[in-house]
């Protein structure tokens, strides 16, 4: 049994002074401390502010000095943005799902978590339209995709879902805060949890489908896709909200019950699991014909995706443990287990985008320019030697500045909205 | 109603590299941006050949947008830039209408044949070369062969037909058995990139 009394007492003797070492690990993450929702708020609004003006700058910079400054080519079209793009999409789920299937269900939730849970999940949906936007190279033709739509685009369905699933969020969020107000009632908010989760559910789906419904990367054409990003959403987005929950604790925003945490924890081992399983599943598969899939085994176990592939294998397990060996569920070790598993599921993304443009389905040398791919100087065998695609430092600006984008966003929600639970404000 | 297609001798084919300038020429391509490349089949360099237990062998492939009959990547447009154009069953681009999102590429299974146009396109002639009605080149966009659907809207042939020294492409109708291009392929035994991929190809490799 865990015993709870030690990890009790952070809460019971919270000293502000304390605040700022136990804020370490969110520092880390690239965020600023939440003190008593007070002060350090503030900072972590402007400090994510700047940088996300600055993302904007930078963007701007792409945009008129052209794309060539990414490192994105016609061989390794996408990069770093659609990476983030699936990370934040997955990252968007356990908010919402943790918030909503308790109560789609009926059966007990994890405390007064649920609120701040789905305002994590807004927060990272911005982030992931964010960049989708920067990705585009004609971001003024975005009025576009509604006037010209092609329905039979699994583009276009990630947009209306992701642009649905936005909404329905803050809809959601809206219908708690009603509902603790007495004005929505539990029948009402219940059928908008249901809703809330099968939208979830989709919007992976969907993002997975943007991948696996391409026949010209072998990696990526697999049925498992979908059900298997849905698995890694949940892995990430409660990793996330364990962090999130927990920090905001340690500044005393909100108060969680330890069994609650505990019970997060357990959560994100079966995820881990399931997600692993589905890796094994896919590896075996395409390893076990000894056709061009092993290729695609080779590369990662042991290719130039080994580090991204061992990276996923090794944090997960590590976070496995964290989470059900009972002795190691105390708080900032349920913490680590949050970040490693966010992180492993990091890796998971690049091996995917990454690993996709690493074999070319046609890989007889031509002429080669420097728009052919980010390692054009020698042959193309060269340039499949090591990572096929590595980002300039520009993209990781943008990047960050779409990262802050979304911190503002929670940041804001977390100071302006009641996203406490009702018995504590 | 028509369906263009090419078929390329690869057992004509030189290597010399005449339809990848033609092209370049014919639609003032831009500097880096190539429509129609010639691969070598061989070694690792362009014109090398492969050597096994002694002995060389190379081939080319001379290749450029496929023209599929079930494209890859006009399905996964999300704004309809890129088309199957119903007269010709050319695949066709739509500069200003193209967002830039890419999905084409990625979804286009011939690796290489889609290029955008990383930054605006620039020219090593300070004037446009080529046909006057070939559409404007585009930053940030994608673009790729056309069948030079200018030259073939006019009842005439593609640029990389017409310099082809080895007279080693045709050209037509696939439906009308007495194009030039029904013709090559009659009696020949040919192949298709990618035939797994199920996207059903316009170009004709004879072999």
């Amino acid at each position: 049994m865990t015993n709870f009394d030690n990890v009790g007492v952070i809460d019971d003797d919270f000293a502000p002074a304390a605040a700022p070492a136990r804020g370490k690990a969110r520092e880390a993450a690239g965020a600023k401390v939440a003190v008593k929702g007070g002060k350090g708020l503030t900072i972590g609004i402007g400090v994510s502010a700047v940088v996300a003006v600055i993302g904007i700058v930078l963007w701007a910079m792409q945009l008129s000095g052209g794309m060539i400054q990414t490192a994105m080519r016609n061989l390794d079209s996408w990069g770093l943005y659609i990476t983030m793009f699936m990370f934040f999409v997955g990252l968007s789920a356990g908010g919402l799902i943790i918030s909503s299937v308790p109560k789609a269900f009926g059966i007990k939730g994890f405390g007064g978590i649920s609120k701040v849970a789905v305002m994590t999940s807004i927060a990272a949906t911005v982030g992931a339209i964010g960049f989708v936007m920067v990705d585009l190279g004609q971001p003024g033709r975005v009025w576009e995709l509604f006037a010209y739509s092609n329905l039979g685009s699994p583009l276009m369905w990630d947009i209306i879902v992701l642009a649905t699933y936005l909404i329905l969020s803050c809809v959601y969020l809206w219908a708690q805060v009603q509902n603790e107000k007495g004005k929505v009632s539990h029948a009402a908010l219940r059928v908008i949890s249901v809703v809330a989760l099968v939208c979830a559910v989709l919007v992976h789906s969907v993002t997975a489908w943007i991948f696996g419904l391409q026949q010209s990367h072998e990696m990526w054409h697999t049925a498992l896709l979908a059900p298997w990003f849905v698995s890694s959403a949940l892995v990430c987005g409660t990793g996330l909200v364990i962090v999130a929950v927990a920090a905001l604790r340690a500044s005393g925003y909100l108060k969680v019950d330890q069994a609650n945490l505990v019970k997060l924890s357990k959560l994100l081992a079966v995820f881990l699991l399931v997600d692993l399983y589905f890796f094994g599943c896919d590896l075996l598969t395409e390893a076990f014909p000894a056709g061009s899939g092993a290729e695609v085994v080779a590369m990662l176990v042991s290719g130039p995706l080994a580090p991204f592939f061992w990276g996923e294998v090794v944090l997960s397990i590590v976070a496995v443990v964290l989470c059900v060996v009972p002795q190691l569920r105390t708080t900032p070790l349920m913490v680590v287990a949050g970040i490693l598993a966010v992180a492993a599921i990091f890796c998971k993304r690049v091996q995917l985008l990454v690993g996709g443009f690493q074999i070319a389905n046609i890989d007889m040398p031509a002429v080669m320019t420097q728009f052919t791919v980010t390692n054009w100087e020698g042959n193309l065998a060269q340039a499949y030697q090591g990572l096929v695609y590595w980002p300039t430092p520009l993209e990781f600006g943008v990047t960050l500045g779409v990262v802050a984008l979304s911190f503002l966003v929670l940041f804001l929600g977390l100071k302006f909205l009641p996203l406490k639970p009702q018995d504590q404000e | 109603m028509a369906r263009y297609g090419m078929a390329i001798d690869t057992k004509r084919c030189v290597g010399c590299n005449a339809c990848t300038l033609a092209c370049k020429q014919a639609n003032n391509v831009p500097d880096g941006v190539f429509w129609s490349r010639v691969l070598t089949d061989g070694g690792d360099m362009p014109d090398t050949p492969a050597s096994k237990d002694g002995h060389l062998s190379m081939k080319y492939y001379p290749m450029g947008c496929q023209h599929c009959e079930n494209p890859a990547c006009v399905k996964v447009c999300p704004v309809g830039a890129t088309y199957k154009d119903p007269e010709t069953g050319v695949v066709r681009q739509d500069y200003d209408k193209c967002i830039g999102c890419r999905m084409c590429m990625s979804a286009c299974p011939y690796s290489g044949v889609r290029s955008f146009n990383w930054e605006d396109p620039k020219y090593s002639l300070g004037h446009a070369v080529g046909d006057a009605d070939t559409p404007e080149h585009q930053k940030h966009t994608v673009e790729k062969c056309t069948f030079c659907y200018q030259r073939i809207s006019k009842g005439e042939t593609p640029s990389c037909m017409d310099l082809c020294p080895a007279r080693a492409r045709h050209w037509g109708d696939l439906d009308d058995p007495e194009s030039d291009v029904s013709k090559a392929i009659a009696g020949r035994s040919y192949e298709h990139l990618l035939e797994e991929k199920g996207t059903q190809p316009s170009v004709y490799y004879l072999v």
